[in-house]
């Protein structure tokens, strides 16, 4: 096989990629990018830990389809109660909505009782995998409900019937340029350029070492929209006079697309990638910490990545962390000071990604302290929910209005799990309520975490006509620090 | 053992020819929409089961409907097709009730889910069959009121719940949720738009079923298969600021019913309650262990609310004097601490905790089903020592609760039984035990609530004639052609 360069691939090599299942379970790790700029790579065989639905079958048979999972409940009192499930509000029938519908599905597919077919691959891809439903269970299967939809699909990706027709796209162009836009690699700096017109280009890690590797993601390096994110959160580095790095062209995607659609094969190829160069760049370029103002790489790096059994070793000695929790680290110290002040009315959007999807569940694997298997209780001091509205609240002038859904009961923008891609229609729909969720504080503004929400809550803004504007917490953070932060 | 494949078309019903499938799609649809009506299987499956141990049985089409004029389009249709229908809400309930005996149609309410009305001065709210307790909690809370809070999802839907005779958690003091029913607006298995109560006389009147003929009963406790309630008025109620819970445990039932007769004589408790040790554990030991020796093994919560402390210090006196009866009397009842976390699923309601049925069948997986009965107080010790020998010799916790409505010293009977649904083996063995105990209940003189068809069964081999008699020619007469959620009568 022909190895390719910068994003270019010859075509006859693309197309036979494209032939059968999506293309990309042929290919190593070794045959992404053989170096990195004078980086080798060592060859390490990577083991992971995924399940199949079969492994999962045991554990979805604790559902006992009370449906609690529908409904956003809290005691209170006063209680609050609210719809959580994207795809039940849109598509209405018991199979859309929330886990025990999709539990449904995933019974018939292991009992047989369900062949598959185009409408049920369909209604199996219409689902954000956000959570919301994961949140409101009490049951053993609580911690797996995310991991057996996703395994419903990682099982339609290896009978060779999914992703739905235009998610495939994203496969194709995952393996064609290491990222879900079918952009070239050299588009991937564009958003630097307005730091080197005023003289304050950004290092790239591969060349010069730096503590702080800034990974951007694709999102906001291919979405021109987005891209204020990238931009706010490098300049908020040079102000802080931060020693970071980028990996400019040679970032790859993180794979977390790739394992929400379940492909499983094309996530392990960059997810190996990464993960040896980061060793590398640990080894060799003085690398501890890696921060990303994308909650979709955050997630991926904190629960995908650790299913290698390698990942204790490859990431030793390195830090992830989210660009909120890395600049709260920095405000409570000190070391962030916020000069002007913004008057604005905002509310926060907490992303799945960076909010519940981080939760810890305890498991009683044994059965030592209650039974075999049992739920024991949650953590979620990893979900960022405090700490960027902290952060919001530090701003001189911000009034932060939250909406009815937060935190863990968030409602998704509609844009996880494959959606805003294989139905970006309903994606933008669905940002439609939150916006107007987010209208009905009074607030006029709209900030989040993450790049792929702002993006979709844009189009559903845009959709409905608000004049909702949305803004990432580095933007703001931006607005507010002085040149030279002391 | 797995759970063999059991998913079956409703018995006793050829398959839907292809072509005559397709038409009724078709007309469906061109009532509701083409996104609101599917024959597709992997939808069908989803609606084909719930927690019981009742046997999965597929519809042959879903419906989800937004108006009362397309409920009453998709009823005539049906009428005329003879196509069976199932009302269903959230399905949430533990008798198989929306588990299709004869295929047909499931009717699918979730999207009626308006609050019509909410009149905190007249203490009344006017309701669309998809609205869920967590829904109408979190509207009653704005005026500080309440309704009967079951021990179900938040989910769950409230029509269906004092329709269908379910319980809240103000038995004692307002009786069942369905005696909390105002009026009712209903579509006929015809399609005709009927209304009792109030409402049929004044279309804004919402208040009463009475004086006129109580003809909400054609349509309570009847399990969907006499018409489709499409609004109804429920009674709500004050949330007084204090609560205060009695609780007591003693060592034999015949002890708690002894202090559960005495208190109930003071009217004074919202909820007055007894579980066994079985289940005063989160979750129900499964499968069955034995109790402690040194534990009690009944325990009791009682709430009672006050508006003032000295109406409080009132009830609370009233309580100690009847505890220092039971103890004169000799009975093993003590003042006990109750179980935190039990106590507090019980009285923050709703619950997700015991919504989810986290308390109940957590351990076992999957399955919870019940012999749920309404049996004369007088009764209940003896029906529990004979239900306790046949659970145990189904290696299944005798996890009973005793409730003691409003009026009649009678109340809740019943033993939430979880299984795991895995295994065929398991569910067969729960569901024999569970029937076993219910044939116990019903020669005692008690009486299954939304029963599943295996007690419909034993409840009219005991019937009276006459009242299986009345109940065919008015099932008759509101369903000629018997399309409304056939079978599950039992006749």
């Amino acid at each position: 096989m022909e190895h390719w360069n910068n994003g270019l691939i010859k075509k006859t090599e693309m197309e036979n990629r494209s032939n059968g299942n999506l293309g990309m379970g042929r290919l190593t790790h070794r045959s992404i990018i053989p170096s990195f700029r004078g980086l080798k790579l060592e060859e390490v065989i990577m083991k992971w830990n995924i399940p199949s639905l079969k492994e999962l079958e045991d554990v979805l048979w604790r559902c006992t389809a009370c449906g609690t999972c529908k409904e956003a409940y809290e005691y209170g009192p006063p209680s609050v109660s609210s719809p959580i499930c994207p795809a039940g509000e849109e598509f209405s029938f018991e199979g859309f909505l929330s886990s025990r519908g999709k539990i449904a599905f995933a019974r018939g597919i292991l009992s047989g009782d369900l062949k598959w077919n185009d409408a049920l691959i369909d209604a199996i891809y219409k689902c954000n995998v956000c959570g919301g439903c994961q949140s409101q269970c009490e049951l053993d299967h609580k911690p797996f409900i995310p991991e057996i939809i996703e395994a419903m699909r990682r099982k339609i990706v290896a009978d060779g019937v999914g992703p739905m027709p235009k998610q495939k796209v994203i496969a194709q162009s995952l393996s064609s340029y290491d990222n879900p836009y079918q952009g070239p690699r050299r588009v991937r700096l564009d958003w630097t350029r307005p730091f080197k017109k005023q003289g304050k280009p950004i290092k790239n890690i591969l060349e010069e070492p730096a503590s702080i590797l800034y990974y951007v993601g694709c999102t906001g390096g291919y979405n021109v929209p987005v891209r204020v994110v990238p931009q706010a959160t490098a300049s908020i580095f040079h102000k802080l006079g931060l020693d970071f790095g980028i990996l400019g062209e040679s970032e790859i995607c993180c794979g977390s697309t790739a394992m929400r659609l379940g492909d499983v094969e094309a996530f392990k190829r960059v997810a190996e990638s990464n993960l040896e160069l980061f060793r590398k760049l640990h080894d060799e370029k003085g690398l501890k910490t890696i921060v990303t103002s994308c909650a979709g790489c955050y997630r991926a790096f904190m629960k995908d990545y650790p299913m290698a059994e390698e990942y204790g070793r490859m990431m030793e000695g390195i830090r992830v962390i989210h660009t909120s929790q890395f600049l709260y680290d920095l405000y409570m110290t000190g070391q962030l000071k916020f000069a002007e002040s913004l008057p604005w009315k905002v509310t926060y959007h907490d992303p799945c990604h960076a909010g519940r999807h981080l939760t810890k569940f305890i498991i009683d694997k044994e059965g030592t302290q209650l039974w075999a298997g049992a739920y024991v209780k949650l953590e979620d001091k990893d979900c960022l929910y405090d700490i960027p509205r902290q952060l919001l609240k530090a701003i001189p002038g911000i009034d932060l209005r939250e909406m009815r859904r937060i935190k863990a009961n968030s409602y998704c923008c509609g844009g996880g799990g494959g959606v805003m891609t294989g139905y970006n229609d309903w994606a933008a729909r669905n940002a439609g309520i939150r916006i107007q969720e987010g209208m009905e504080t009074g607030a006029d503004h709209m900030v989040s975490i993450c790049p792929f929400c702002h993006y979709n809550l844009n189009q559903g803004a845009q959709g409905t006509g608000s004049k909702m504007k949305l803004f990432d917490l580095t933007e703001l953070i931006d607005k507010v620090l002085p040149e030279k932060a002391s | 053992m797995k759970a063999k494949k059991e998913i079956k078309k409703g018995k006793a019903v050829k398959a839907v020819r292809t072509d005559k499938k397709e038409r009724i799609l078709k007309e469906l649809k061109s009532i509701v929409g083409e996104k609101n009506a599917t024959t597709d299987q992997h939808i069908l499956y989803a609606y084909s089961y719930d927690m019981s141990f009742v046997t999965p049985k597929l519809p042959d089409y879903v419906v989800i409907v937004h108006t009362v004029e397309e409920v009453q389009r998709i009823l005539k249709f049906a009428n005329k097709e003879k196509i069976p229908v199932v009302p269903y809400t959230s399905g949430t309930n533990i008798g198989g009730l929306c588990i299709p005996e004869r295929g047909g149609m499931i009717l699918d309410f979730k999207k009626m889910n308006k609050i019509i009305k909410l009149d905190p001065e007249a203490l009344y709210a006017v309701i669309e069959p998809g609205v869920s307790h967590g829904q109408l909690a979190e509207a009653l809370y704005k005026y500080n009121l309440r309704f009967g809070w079951p021990v179900g999802p938040p989910s769950a839907s409230v029509a269906s719940c004092a329709i269908c005779h379910g319980i809240g958690h103000m038995n004692a003091r307002y009786g069942l949720n369905s005696q909390e029913i105002t009026s009712m607006e209903v579509v006929l298995p015809t399609g005709e738009l009927v209304r009792v109560g109030s409402c049929a006389i004044n279309p804004d009147a919402w208040h009463s079923c009475l004086p006129m003929p109580q003809m909400d009963g054609l349509f309570k406790g009847w399990l969907g298969s006499t018409g489709i309630v499409t609004k109804l008025g429920i009674a709500v109620h004050h949330i007084p600021p204090i609560l205060k819970i009695f609780t007591v445990s003693c060592d034999h039932v015949d002890d708690m019913y002894s202090y559960m007769l005495n208190l109930s004589n003071y009217e004074i408790c919202d909820d007055l309650t007894a579980v066994s040790w079985w289940l005063s554990q989160v979750p129900i030991p499964y499968p069955y262990k034995p109790k402690p020796d040194d534990a009690p093994e009944w325990f009791s919560y009682a709430t009672t609310f006050s508006f003032t402390e000295k109406e409080k210090e009132a009830r609370t006196e009233i309580w100690e004097k009847v505890v220092d009866e039971e103890k004169k009397k000799g009975t093993s009842i003590q003042v006990t601490h109750y179980p935190e976390e039990a106590l507090k699923a019980r009285t923050q309601l709703p619950s997700q905790i015991v919504g989810s049925t986290k308390n109940y069948c957590k351990m076992a997986g999957g399955g919870i089903s019940w012999p749920g009965t309404f049996t004369p107080a007088n009764r209940w010790a003896p029906i529990y020592k004979e239900w306790k020998k046949i659970m145990i010799g189904h290696n299944l916790s005798p996890s009973v609760r005793m409730s003691m409505y409003r009026g009649v010293h009678y109340g809740m009977l019943r033993a939430m039984t979880p299984f795991n649904k895995q295994s065929a083996k398991e569910t067969e063995n729960a569901r024999q035990a569970i029937v076993e105990c219910l044939k116990v209940d019903l020669d005692n003189g008690g009486m299954p609530y939304k029963p599943p068809v295996d007690f419909a069964m034993e409840i009219n081999k005991r019937a009276h004639p006459g009242y299986l008699m009345l109940m065919k020619r008015l099932k008759k007469f509101l369903d000629p052609n018997d399309i409304m959620n056939p079978g599950k009568l039992g006749i």
